[in-house]
């Protein structure tokens, strides 16, 4: 029976032809913005590698002066400020692509003849307790590595993987602008927000006492609130006379940042839904239709032998094999983006996209049969036949 | 083998109500070429469609064999017809978009059976009606005449005991009329079936065993 509905629906292709592109179009939006789901699901599983909250962004910004050299004593002023009061655990100086930043800084880093792209960040000894960082394997650089012939690092486990696979990496010499050191590596770095992928990156240290950032990262203790922030904000004000001081939440951030993947996302998924509503529209249409261009055929299969079970199956069944061609079309596009790499996404995600998109349509065209089918199963035969 | 008593056919619509069918009594005999005959609109289809049980009788008995069809279920009854029957219409009723073996074929889509032994089944079919440099065309490509002579391999492929023709040679001028008639007489004789023939053409009924002469739905002696 379903080589019949194979041969029938194939005789008769070019009157499908249009149902099929539609199934094809929806199969590959489907694929498309599920791909993207899955991808963005298995990331918001993996871990941030961090703690945002209760962490808390000092922004100052001198209005005037453009010397940086003279600029270094009120930057560690302003820091010991900070750092002076009971309610701040921790405060570390950090570059501009602090996390859930919209900014970043990459460069290009060797071991070997392996190269990878990396993101650079430069923060001091403390930050690891100011973001309580986890780490997979060795330690943060301190005090003890200055005056070391090369300079330490601390890289993310994603550029440990790239760079030296499942070899260790501490001891390894790597080459960014200069030749460093690899002493420690953070498990995870997932600095762009819940969705993103863990990043490959440095972590370079700020020279102790000379260099500075005009970034803080404050770390306060738990239920440290808006009180504090006002005080802090106001003693700031009076140290820095005429710089701009802003205060930000790691966790506003971090909001910022989800949108930025949430806000396409619902626009994709609209644009889905409404394909999908078009061709369950044009389902229904092309179903009824053929429900009453074929009443003679349904009265004939009846006569043959047919049940009403086997006609409202044979409806069914037609769609199916609709659907059947039009996903054999799209898969073959579809499993081009795991071989080609044409997106920087994994095969297993194409691949799970692939299989709900399959069972959403076949889930989609069953819907949208039943009803049409089970009506043309009730069609009485001896109607159907009636001929004047 | 078919046996009709009293039936009545009402058709309710939502203006009028048609009596179809009025006190018909007919038995068919196993073996025999039984000819119904009227004019236009007197209830032969609905008769014949009631005969092949694709339609109840608002009232009456059906019995088959000695049994009461009432207590038969839907898929019994799509059996029966499968196996026991076999219908030829005026307008042939020919799937367009299946070739012409396929359509012969169909019937024995709705019993268990393989793939080759449908294809041997329908050739043989095919063959009796001497169709069989036609199997690959389809409907769309035969005369009127070569599509009833399909439609009559589509009928037989299942050999069946009763075949069931609803004016078969009403869409067909006299020369292929008479092929058809030819070939059904042959099935008759030849084969044993039983035939059952609506048609409104004196010289085809004259031609059969027995006829029925129905008049507004009423039997006519
Ligand atoms: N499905 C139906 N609904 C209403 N009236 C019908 C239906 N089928 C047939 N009739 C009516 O029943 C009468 C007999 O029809 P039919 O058996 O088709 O006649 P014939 O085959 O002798 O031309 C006609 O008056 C016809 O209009
Ligand atoms: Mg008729």
């Amino acid at each position: 029976m379903i080589k019949h509905l194979f041969k029938l629906i194939w005789n008769q292709k070019r009157k499908s032809f249009l149902l099929i592109t539609e199934i094809f179009f929806s199969f590959m939006v489907l694929f498309a913005v599920l791909s993207l789901m899955v991808k963005y699901i298995q990331n918001y599983s993996k871990p941030m590698g961090f703690e945002y909250e209760n962490v808390w962004v000092v922004n100052l910004d001198n209005l005037t002066e453009t010397e940086t050299d003279s600029l270094g004593t009120p930057f560690h002023q302003a820091r010991e400020f900070i750092a002076s009061f009971p309610e701040v655990e921790a405060v570390s100086f950090a570059s501009q692509n602090l996390p859930f930043a919209a900014s970043t800084h990459n460069s290009s880093v060797k071991y070997g003849n392996i190269s990878s792209m990396a993101h650079i960040y430069t923060v001091e000894d403390t930050y690891p307790k100011t973001m309580n960082l986890q780490m997979s394997k060795g330690r943060w650089f301190n005090k003890t590595d200055q005056g070391t012939k090369y300079q330490p690092i601390v890289i993310t486990e994603q550029l440990s993987q790239n760079l030296f696979g499942n070899e260790n990496p501490i001891g390894k010499i790597i080459k960014a602008d200069t030749t460093h050191k690899v002493v420690g590596v953070v498990a995870s770095y997932k600095d762009k927000g819940d969705f993103t992928d863990p990043v490959a990156g440095i972590f370079f240290p700020i020279s102790a006492g000379k260099d500075y950032k005009s970034n803080i990262l404050v770390k306060v203790k738990p239920g440290t609130g808006a009180i504090f922030e006002a005080k802090l904000f106001k003693g700031l004000g009076g140290l820095l006379r005429g710089w701009n001081v802003e205060i930000e939440h790691l966790t506003d951030k971090k909001a910022n940042q989800n949108k930025v993947v949430f806000i396409p996302m619902t626009v994709l998924l609209i644009v889905c839904t409404f394909l999908i509503f078009n061709v369950s529209l044009g389902l229904f249409g092309i179903l009824w239709q053929n429900i009453n261009q074929r009443k003679g055929e349904i009265g004939l299969r009846r006569a043959i032998g047919a049940t009403e079970k086997d006609i409202s199956k044979q409806f069914i069944g037609e769609v199916m094999v609709i659907a059947t061609f039009a996903l054999i079309i799209g898969l073959f596009f579809a499993v081009q983006f795991p071989l080609l790499h044409v997106f920087d996404l994994a095969a297993d995600i194409y691949l799970i996209a692939m299989l709900i998109s399959v069972i959403v349509i076949y889930l989609l065209v069953m819907v949208c049969a039943f009803n049409p089918s089970r009506q043309a199963a009730s069609i009485q035969p001896a109607m159907a036949l009636h001929e004047e | 083998m078919i046996k009709l008593e009293n039936i009545e056919k009402v058709y309710q619509t939502k203006t009028i109500e048609t009596l179809a069918l009025n006190q018909i009594n007919v038995e068919i005999k196993k073996g025999e070429f039984l000819s119904i005959m009227g004019p236009s609109g007197c209830g032969k289809s609905t008769l014949l469609n009631i005969m092949g049980l694709l339609d109840e009788p608002s009232k009456g008995n059906i019995t088959i064999d000695d049994e009461p069809i009432t207590n038969y279920s839907d898929k019994k009854l799509a059996a029966f017809r499968n196996k026991t029957l076999g219908f030829i219409f005026q307008s042939f009723h020919l799937i367009n978009d299946l070739s012409v073996v396929d359509n012969v074929e169909l019937p024995l889509l709705y019993r268990t059976s393989s793939a080759k032994e449908r294809r041997k089944l329908a050739e043989e079919a095919l063959e009796k009606v001497g169709l069989s440099n036609r199997m690959k065309h389809f409907p769309t490509q035969l005369s009127g005449g070569q599509k009833q002579r399909v439609a009559i391999a589509r009928a037989i492929v299942g050999r069946p005991r009763i075949i069931l023709a609803d004016e078969p040679t009403g869409n067909l001028d006299s020369v292929m009329g008479n092929e058809i008639m030819n070939i059904l007489t042959q099935l008759n004789e030849k084969d044993g079936a039983t035939v059952v023939m609506v048609t409104h053409d004196e010289q085809m009924a004259k031609r059969t065993h027995r006829l029925v002469r129905l008049f507004d739905g009423s039997q006519v002696f």
